[in-house]
């Protein structure tokens, strides 16, 4: 579904992704993982268009991505939840939900994509009314979430939506994506918590300085030394 | 008692005026973080285009409305497409678009000179000296129809900005443009339309102002001010803001009568900038984003 090829980005003079290659195949959930500064926020905004690629493809459902303006890829079937969530926080949750589907597509299938996200995250509904801002940050990531789904993604990208949760409402954002990945949705998973996230992925990635350095099943990486050594402390 | 009650209508019908006036220049701050110092060039041009429509046309400032808000929304997205667009985004463009803007200003005004002279024009309708009474005072029906026509565009953009997809995204847009983009909405286009659609309401302004104020070349330059003052005593948080912002200039201005003499009364809203800013940097009823 998203195959990814040869990509160097830079910020200025800097570059901060040489030549990175993976791809996500349909119905899978596939995680990025890596130590801080590798290089896995880039990869994702590369992806959604908000960062330009300077070198390689991005192929998105066989289609060359590059040319194909940030605000337009959502149309595409392409959403990014990004770090830090990003929510309008002067408008309500209703109305950062419903401006997730800004895109005419979406826009026509809106009340169906309420009842989805609604039904993911009840708590949702209840604040409907209330401020983005005014959420604790758990909420703020339903939130960020939910807005995603509205576009109706096919691949849906998350960066770190677990950063600076409590371990208890880690543990229902996490089962939030496990749902989601049951239900069929392609997943691109951006984690620092990396056993967490080998727990629900299928595939991962290891990020190191720029570059892919490793990569396998969950259960390999889990199982590597090397990996246990630096990102597991044991 | 009398007196004050009057004093206290007409400070009323002239915040309406006051706000429709400032909006335009809110909302462009508000969403692109550009002061748009052409502002009161927009409106004394406009008041020049309404003149022309009327002297020429026969149209009538009120019935010319709707062609002065399609001319000036064009000319706001010329200025955007062709000078604003290429300044750079945030904090770095501030100069750059203060200067680039200020010089739009001169230029407009420099053609108002030449194709008009220096000399004051007045609009004359057939109802200029109509007046109408109102809790024992008699107030110029001008002064009414602006009222009007200033509370109704309000309401408009209110709820255009609350009740469509287009205008929550341009609150979002001033919000954080980044996950605008990240949601499918064009930001480009949104900056485009809402620099159209804040050189419009200026465009009002000044079709509202040529049927209250006589004007020439340099008008615009007291409104462009009066119009900051308002939006730093509302803040840009939302019409409510603008509208009381509006209320305090209008009403400090309309008492004033009894402390200063009259020469000094446009002075007021300056002093009560400075003293405002000094206190609360925030805005009286700070609200520094729109929401
Ligand atoms: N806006 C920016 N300007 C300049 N350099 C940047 C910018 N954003 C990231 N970088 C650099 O690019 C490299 C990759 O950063 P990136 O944010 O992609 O890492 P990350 O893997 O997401 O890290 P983290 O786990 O801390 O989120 C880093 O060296 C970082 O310093
Ligand atoms: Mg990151």
């Amino acid at each position: 579904m998203l195959e990814v090829r040869d990509i160097d980005v830079f910020y200025g003079d800097a570059q901060a992704l040489y030549g990175v290659g993976f791809t996500v195949a349909e119905g899978e959930l596939v995680t990025l993982v890596g130590a801080n500064g590798a290089g896995k926020t880039t990869i994702l905004r590369a992806v959604a268009g908000i960062r330009p690629v300077a070198r390689g493809d991005l192929l998105f459902e066989g289609e060359p991505l590059r040319r194909v303006p940030a605000h337009r890829r959502p149309g595409l079937g392409i959403a990014l939840v990004p770090e830090g969530r990003e929510l309008w926080p002067q408008l309500t949750v209703r109305e950062n939900l419903e401006l997730g589907a800004y895109d005419r597509a979406a826009r026509a299938r809106a009340a169906e994509s309420f009842a989805h996200v609604y039904d993911l995250f009840p708590k949702l509904k209840d604040r409907a009314g209330q401020l983005a801002g005014s959420m604790s940050g758990g909420e703020q990531q339903m939130v960020a979430i939910g807005r995603a789904l509205m576009s109706r993604p096919r691949l849906l990208m998350m960066d770190e939506p677990s950063l600076g949760l409590a371990p208890l409402v880690v543990g229902q954002m996490f089962a939030a994506v496990r749902r989601l990945h049951a239900d069929g949705l392609t997943i691109l998973l951006v984690e620092q918590n990396l056993a967490r996230a080998l727990k629900v992925a299928d595939r991962g990635y290891v990020i190191e300085t720029g570059t892919v350095s490793l990569t396998g099943t969950s259960e390999q990486l889990l199982a590597d030394p090397a990996v246990r050594a630096a990102y597991l402390g044991v | 008692m009398g007196e004050v009650v009057v004093l206290a209508v007409s400070a009323v019908l002239l915040a309406g005026f006051y706000a429709a006036m400032a909006y335009g220049l809110g909302l462009i701050y508000g969403v692109l973080r550009i002061v748009n110092l052409a502002h009161g060039g927009i409106i004394m041009a406009s008041a020049y285009v309404t003149w022309q429509l009327f002297d020429r046309f026969a149209i009538d400032p009120f019935l010319a409305i709707p062609i002065v808000l399609v001319v000036f929304f064009a000319i706001g997205v010329g200025i955007y497409l062709g000078l604003v667009r290429f300044l750079p985004r945030g904090p770095a463009g501030a100069v750059q678009s203060l200067l680039l803007l200020f010089g739009v200003w001169l230029v407009i005004r420099n053609v108002a000179y030449l194709l008009f002279t220096g000399n004051e024009q007045v609009i004359h309708t057939g109802y200029a000296t109509s007046s109408v009474r109102i809790l024992g005072g008699s107030f110029s029906a001008t002064r009414l129809a602006v009222f009007a026509v200033a509370t109704v565009a309000l309401f408009t953009l209110h709820l255009l900005l609350t009740r469509t997809y287009l205008g929550k995204a341009i609150r979002a847009v001033a919000q954080n443009p980044d996950s605008c983009t990240l949601a499918g909405i064009n930001v480009e286009r949104i900056y485009v339309f809402t620099f159209g659609l804040g050189t419009a309401l200026a465009g009002l302004a000044g079709t509202l102002a040529s049927t209250l104020f006589a004007f020439n070349p340099s008008f615009g330059a007291s409104e462009l001010l009066k119009s900051f003052v308002i939006i730093v005593l509302g803040g840009l948080g939302s019409i409510v803001g603008i509208a009381l912002g509006a209320l305090v200039l209008a009403f400090a201005e309309v008492f004033a009568v009894y402390a200063v003499p009259p020469y000094l009364t446009t002075a007021v809203g300056f002093v009560l900038l400075v003293v405002v800013l000094v206190l609360r940097p925030g805005g009286l009823f700070g609200q520094r984003v729109l929401r």
